[in-house]
């Protein structure tokens, strides 16, 4: 599929991106994307070590909540446009959450080798609360 | 006890790894990241890449399973695993990865800062070469240090 902003040249610094949303977050994903990732951390899988960690069970990794975001960006962005994406991690999240991941173009420039865009975005859960709180910075090929 | 702010300048050993197209597709299973650029050749061409591309976030496999385990990083950085937090994480690209791609990292503690109530913020940096000595991504990482 067509990244959101090429297939939409015109959209407007100021506009809300089509968000992400993701199914619930399960036991079984943190699992899968712990041997992915190679983060073992046993916070994220083992309730034994969780519980003793004083976290109430276990919580997701961090970089699945980012890697969520990186989802959304190539929905957006080609993917070998996108020059600088970071984020801020502001609060836990645990199997049962359920995450949409929004994005706003904060910045649109014409520049000599391509259409330079800013994007800002937010990982945030069926209650609201932020997750994750990020930027992206891509480069365009012009039309 | 040692002071968190001796460790800027540390390095930590360099880690190399391959680009491996089923750790590509593993990371798209386990994020739910139906996008078929990871998965499918043919589909990356159609989006203009000459082979698989890597995640934006995909660097983190090749820190987690060739360089240092994360228990060892904490160990040369003081830090109890139990105090500590990942703050921030930014990444900035410079030249496509692809699937087979070789990739050379090296990291360094480019500061540390602490605050009276015992905190410690560690930014970690780590520049990754490809196997033509490309600088093709940059990482930066912010631990807490809670006291």
């Amino acid at each position: 599929m067509e990244p959101y902003l090429l297939a939409n040249r015109d959209v407007q610094v100021g506009t809300e991106l089509p968000p992400l949303e993701k199914p619930p977050i399960t036991r079984m994903q943190l699992i899968k994307f712990a041997g992915a990732s190679g983060d073992f951390n046993p916070i994220h899988t083992v309730e034994s070590v969780a519980q003793e960690a004083a976290l109430g069970g276990v919580i997701a990794h961090g970089m699945l909540i980012m890697g969520f975001a990186g989802q959304a960006l190539a929905t957006w962005v080609p993917r070998a446009s996108i020059k600088k994406f970071g984020v801020r991690f502001s609060a836990i999240t645990r199997p049962g959450d359920q995450i949409t991941v929004r994005g706003q173009l904060t910045a649109k420039e014409e520049t000599d080798e391509g259409t330079f865009i800013k994007i800002k975005l937010q990982a945030v859960d069926q209650k609201g609360e932020v997750k994750v709180k990020g930027m992206c910075e891509a480069l365009l090929p012009r039309a | 006890m040692a002071n968190p702010e001796d460790k800027k300048g540390y390095t930590f050993a360099p880690y190399s790894g391959r680009v491996e197209a089923g750790k590509i597709r593993e990371l798209a299973l386990a994020l739910g990241d139906d996008n078929p650029i990871y998965t499918d050749e043919a589909k990356a061409k159609e989006e203009g890449l000459d082979a698989i591309p890597i995640q934006p976030t995909f660097m983190e496999v090749i820190d987690m399973w060739y360089g240092s385990s994360f228990e060892d990083l904490m160990e040369q950085l003081d830090i109890d695993m139990k105090k500590l937090l990942h703050g921030e994480q930014e990444y900035e690209y410079f030249a496509p990865v692809y699937a087979g791609d070789m990739i050379y990292a090296e990291t360094k503690v480019t500061d540390v800062k602490t605050k009276r109530n015992g905190m410690a913020f560690y930014t970690l940096e780590t520049i990754y070469r490809n196997q033509n000595n490309e600088k093709v991504m940059a990482a930066r990482m912010m631990l807490v240090k809670t006291p």
